[in-house]
């Protein structure tokens, strides 16, 4: 019997040893501790987290920030590999039906309690809500916006046309690269050639020509709209913009043709807001560029939704608990987003922020204004290019078609739309 | 007499073969021009041009200046990184594959060609493919976020490639060495000290250069399975070229990139004439 009676012990023993050091950590569970995984790594987008995690820390939190230098697919690999290890991060960069995809893989926090607390809803642009709260309950929450469909416009390209207005519609647009075409311009348009570029100039002509049939077509996948006079429409336009681009640029980013682009030598650039940042941190000035709304056939603002998100997963340890809950209150405070905004370039998700004051550059308030509009008038889609409007997959295989179409001349708009239309049936 | 015959065909080759290298090497001359151009001169410029100043702090920058993310330490401790896994990673999978090589080819045994057969299968499997059973081994070893783990990963990775190079060297060496240094005495490792390894000196080169090359340029293993300060190299470097919202660093970028394939360069170098001769020699096996 002295035996068992010892074994009892060591075991009661051993279990109070192994459930000390828990109960320390929740007797001193003060300290909110945060780990973290995105691909910021460089540039102003690492400027801007770092500046966040010093907000972190100010709080009182311990912030431990690993960046996946690379791209989406780099970081999804590193936060699956951490979900299988166990070891998911307290909070991880995603975005758009990307995080509807991902919280079937492991639990992820609820922050309904907070978000209501904070009033976030009534601030936050509907069709951008709903893609942070799948199944209805807030899991992730967006940080920040950028339109993928901002008119940037060369003040020299502009005089050396003898034009002074800021083209509204995709006719305004049209008839102001043929001027500047006439006016010696080559090649009126300075984008590049990526693939989300090649993107961007599609959904800027769709969603530009109806955003309500965009909205059908690409965001639902309906049929019909996917077959409908609109998008044909949209795929010739397409055509228009492809061919008033040098296509010697290939395959590279539309950076390569910002010098052109101020020089006067290429007159308008379709591109998303964080082309402003990119510009000023090359050298040039406000007074060198435009930025406007892109074209809308019916005038009003149409707004391209790019915008940049955490999800929160599930930990068991209270300082990682904690330091969710003040990682949450920090990305919705609007004194966050507009640090974070005014290092990228970007606007606030909070339609509620003055931009008025200093710190803040007209395209960014011409892009928030644009927001505004296009929210009251639903017209603020999601950005297909960019990876808001369907998951990584059918966004792969629609960007397929778009890249081919966009560099290979003979192929019909009619044909296009079938092409586009069968990719969508090929990858659903 | 004889060299009016061979000069003119001669001069043809020499303006051929000119031409070839030529425009194998535009694209390394841009980017060590790049590497002395200051980024608003490129910016404003253009990509190809000649620097109107040297920008030689590009270097200092790339080597210890760049920020990734709240770190600004430049490529430094990522080359020492890679290093890490690198060089044992290499040895040992060229060690082990030199034996198994060795087995392969001049040890007949029960299933010999299938086990052959089975290892160098590793080489069809695409890497993405592994990716997760590797995550499994390296969460149930408990090397996850570990130098180690890589060092591992590429280590059995290799076997694959230095297998077959070393098997199909080997094949060569006749069988009567073998026989006859059995009836002297000597074992299975004796053999492989005493009379292969001596032989292997071109096809060790031919493996070690194989592996090192891969495994400094591996980026997806590295950048999956290592966190922050770990990271090796290649992940450094896209970090600085990866940001979409930033005008491209292509000045520090190049100087980066210059440093970072310095160490691959070198082991060419050393070892480049042993390279092909190495590898025709075991083409036809």
């Amino acid at each position: 019997m002295p035996i068992t009676t010892t074994r009892r012990r060591l075991l009661a023993g051993s279990a109070a040893a192994l459930a000390f050091p828990a109960f320390a950590r929740a007797q001193g569970a003060a300290k909110p501790r945060l780990t973290a995984i995105s691909q910021w790594s460089a540039g102003s987008d690492g400027a801007a987290i770092t500046a966040l995690g010093k907000k972190f820390e100010e709080k009182g939190g311990v912030w431990q920030h690993s960046p996946v230098p690379g791209f989406t697919t780099e970081m999804m690999n590193k936060l699956r590999a951490q979900i299988i290890a166990g070891d998911p991060p307290a909070c991880s960069q995603l975005k758009g039906p990307e995080i509807a995809a991902w919280s079937k893989i492991a639990p992820t926090v609820d922050l309904d309690s907070i978000v209501a607390a904070a009033g976030y809803e009534k601030v936050v642009a509907p069709d951008l809500a709903k893609l942070h709260k799948p199944g209805g309950k807030w899991i992730a929450l967006p940080l920040q916006i950028y339109s993928t469909n901002m008119l940037f416009l060369s003040k020299r390209g502009m005089d050396k046309a003898k034009a002074d207005k800021i083209p509204v519609t995709w006719a305004d647009f049209n008839e102001l690269a043929d001027k500047m075409k006439s006016a010696g311009m080559n090649y009126p348009l300075a984008n590049g050639g990526t693939r989300p570029d090649d993107g961007q100039k599609f959904e800027a002509s769709f969603a530009g020509i109806s955003p309500v049939a965009y909205r059908a077509a690409i965001m639902n996948l309906d049929k019909k709209a996917l077959e409908g006079p609109e998008i044909k429409a949209a795929f010739a336009q397409t055509r228009k913009i492809a061919d008033w681009c040098d296509p010697n640029v290939g395959a590279q980013p539309y950076a390569t043709n910002l010098k052109r682009f101020i020089d006067g030598d290429m007159g308008m650039m379709i591109q998303g807001g964080w082309a402003q940042g990119v510009l000023r941190n090359a050298g040039f000035k406000f007074d060198d560029f435009i930025i406007a709304p892109g074209p809308s056939d019916n005038g009003k603002p149409v707004f391209l939704l790019n915008a940049d998100a955490f999800i929160f997963w599930q930990r068991k340890e209270a300082d990682l608990q904690a330091g969710q809950m003040l990682m949450a209150q920090l990305v919705m405070d609007p004194a966050i987003q507009t640090m974070y905004s005014q290092i990228t370039g970007s606007i606030p998700v909070r339609t509620d922020v003055d931009l008025s004051g200093e710190g803040w550059s007209d395209g960014q308030r011409r892009t928030a204004a644009a927001l505004k509009d296009a929210v009251a008038n639903n017209q603020a889609v999601l950005s297909l290019a960019h990876n808001m409007a369907q998951q990584n997959g059918l966004t792969a295989a629609m960007i397929d078609v778009l890249t081919e179409y966009v560099k290979n001349k003979t192929i019909k708009p009619e044909q296009a739309v079938t092409r586009l239309a069968d990719a969508v049936e090929g990858a659903r | 007499m004889r060299e009016r015959t061979f000069a003119p065909s001669r001069l043809l080759i020499y303006l051929v073969v000119s031409l070839v290298a030529a425009a194998y090497l535009a694209p390394l001359v841009v980017v060590v021009l790049n590497s002395l151009r200051s980024n608003e001169e490129i910016a404003q410029a253009s990509m190809i041009g000649w620097p109107q100043q040297w920008a030689w702090n590009n270097y200092a920058r790339a080597w210890s200046g760049f920020c990734v993310a709240e770190t600004c330490a430049g490529i430094r401790p990522y080359m020492l990184n890679s290093a890490l896994v690198t060089i044992p990673a290499t040895i040992i999978s060229t060690l082990l594959g030199a034996i198994a090589g060795y087995a392969v080819s001049l040890w007949r045994f029960r299933g010999d060609n299938w086990i052959y057969g089975i290892v160098t299968l590793g080489l069809f499997l695409p890497q993405q493919m592994r990716l997760l059973p590797w995550t499994i081994v390296l969460r149930d070893v408990g090397l996850i976020n570990t130098l180690t783990g890589l060092v591992l990963i590429h280590t059995i990775q290799g076997l694959s490639f230095t297998t077959l190079f070393c098997r199909n060297y080997y094949v060569a060496v006749p069988h009567e060495l073998i026989r006859a240094a059995r009836i002297d005495g000597a074992g299975f490792f004796r053999i492989f000290w005493r009379i292969i390894l001596p032989l292997s000196g071109p096809i060790l080169i031919v493996t070690v250069i194989w592996q090192f090359t891969h495994i400094w340029n591996e980026f997806l293993y590295g950048v999956t399975f290592t966190t922050g300060q770990q990271q090796p190299v290649t992940a450094a470097l896209i970090a600085l070229s990866a940001a979409i919202a930033d005008i491209p660093q292509h000045g520090v970028q190049s100087a980066a990139v210059i440093i970072a394939a310095l160490p691959t360069l070198l082991i060419y170098l050393l070892g480049g004439k042993y390279f092909v001769r190495g590898l025709t020699a075991g083409a036809v096996k």
